[in-house]
């Protein structure tokens, strides 16, 4: 009974074939019957697996709409996804050591780096960080250079978490995606400097690992240390150039 | 009584044999993004392919996330509307709010190697009965839990099927 009310109800909402209504009316067992004959003609089906080889319903109904083509959600300028912070607009130029360190257009750049606190996107659960912000990727980005080798980002002024100096994180490729370079950012210090300005946020800079004793930097620096100007009031433009074989 | 809740899990499977249009374009997408973030974990190995890397190197498990970027977009334009999987009349009715992004198999230097799945998870159903191997659902709504005689209830009929899978089931009362 119930069974049936559901098999005419179907049958009612999907074919107005009135011949079908009356089956359905007179017997529930016809029903049945040709449901399974439509299915075993598609049976095996399998239907939405693109593995599956076998025969599946073809869809009945208008296709679309058409894919377009998307690009990664890293690729964007702006990469602050509403993380707080003073505004840090961060602009790298790609040169190549190839070729007499030109500017290198066409290159893919990403950057990405720590929020105000200290935590990175994506990078949930591991040790050093407990909050889980694996669903997210806020403060990475990726751009690629114009004809000058220039990419910019905006984003906010990275924080701190033990162990390192303030850096971003920056990864080149050639436009296939070959990687030319991996390299963080370093940030001038001392009196004066956006650094100092900052002060570490709500952390303040007690326990801060500075550029010469950082297990990245302390073998050099002098080649990936940024120019920053600005202030915490208007934000702050953070300039460099990086020379990659490409 | 009340009818069990379910939700149905689609493991959609893509690779270099897939045929259509959205599924081409997220494997070129989503094997651009794997070789651009594999090269975070393969810089100074030998390591090339998704296995070796999640043999040799620590935490190359995120690659998993680090590639999703690259196929939302696409999981986007879906408009929330599973793809592939058809009631018995030939249509698109499954809706969905979450899915996760696999990758199976890949190389760095071998694209034919990327294999990466999609699993789409949908809205809750309501699991109304069993017909032959097919499942009678309908959208989980207060207004279609069978209540008293003579109620109506908008139902798809739809068949089991590979790569499809009920992945929670909750009773109610």
């Amino acid at each position: 009974m119930e069974r049936k009310n559901f098999l005419k109800s179907l049958v009612i909402g999907a074919v107005s074939t009135s011949a079908l209504v009356e089956a359905c009316k007179k017997d529930a067992d016809t029903v049945t019957g040709t449901t399974t004959t439509s299915g075993s003609s598609s049976s095996g089906s399998s239907s939405g697996s693109t593995d599956s080889g076998t025969c599946s319903v073809a869809p009945t109904e208008t296709e679309g709409p058409y894919p377009t083509h998307s690009p990664a959600s890293y690729v964007r300028s702006d990469i602050t996804d509403g993380r707080t912070g003073y505004k840090l607009t961060v602009k790298i130029t790609i040169n190549n050591s190839n070729s007499s360190c030109a500017a290198l257009p066409s290159a893919l750049v990403d950057i990405w780096h720590c929020d105000a606190e200290g935590n990175y996107s994506e990078y949930g659960g591991s040790g050093s960080q407990s909050t889980n912000y694996t669903l997210v990727h806020f403060l990475r980005g990726r751009q690629t250079t114009d004809s000058n080798g220039l990419v910019t980002f905006t984003s906010i002024f990275p924080g701190w978490y033990t162990g390192r100096a303030t850096h971003i994180h920056v990864h080149a490729y050639n436009s296939s995606g070959t990687s030319l370079k991996v390299t963080q950012i370093a940030f001038p210090e001392g009196t004066g400097t956006a650094l100092a300005a900052v002060n570490g946020y709500s952390k303040g800079m007690s326990g801060y690992t500075y550029n010469a004793t950082d297990n990245v930097f302390s073998d050099g620096y002098s080649l990936e240390l940024a120019t920053v100007t600005g202030n915490t009031t208007d934000g702050f433009v953070l300039s460099i150039s990086l020379s990659v074989p490409a | 009584m009340q009818k069990p809740v379910i939700v149905l899990c689609y493991r959609k499977v893509i690779d270099n044999r897939s045929v259509k249009q959205w599924d081409k374009l997220v494997f070129d997408s989503t094997y651009l993004e794997f070789k651009i973030q594999a090269q975070n974990f393969s810089q100074g190995t030998a390591y090339t392919s998704y296995a070796e890397l999640m043999r040799n190197v620590a935490n190359a498990r995120r690659l998993n996330g680090m590639v999703t970027p690259s196929a939302t977009g696409y999981i986007q334009q879906l408009g929330s509307i599973m793809p592939d999987i058809l009631n018995n009349v030939g249509r698109r009715f499954l809706t969905f709010s979450r899915f996760q992004f696999e990758i199976i198999n890949s190389d760095i230097n071998d694209k034919d190697k990327h294999q990466v799945a999609v699993n789409f998870y949908s809205a809750p159903l309501i699991w109304h009965d069993t017909i032959d191997s097919y499942l009678l659902i309908s959208d989980h709504l207060p207004e279609n839990q069978p209540s008293a005689e003579g109620d109506t209830i908008t139902t798809n009929l739809m068949q089991l099927q590979p790569y499809v899978n009920i992945s929670s089931l909750q009773y109610l009362d």
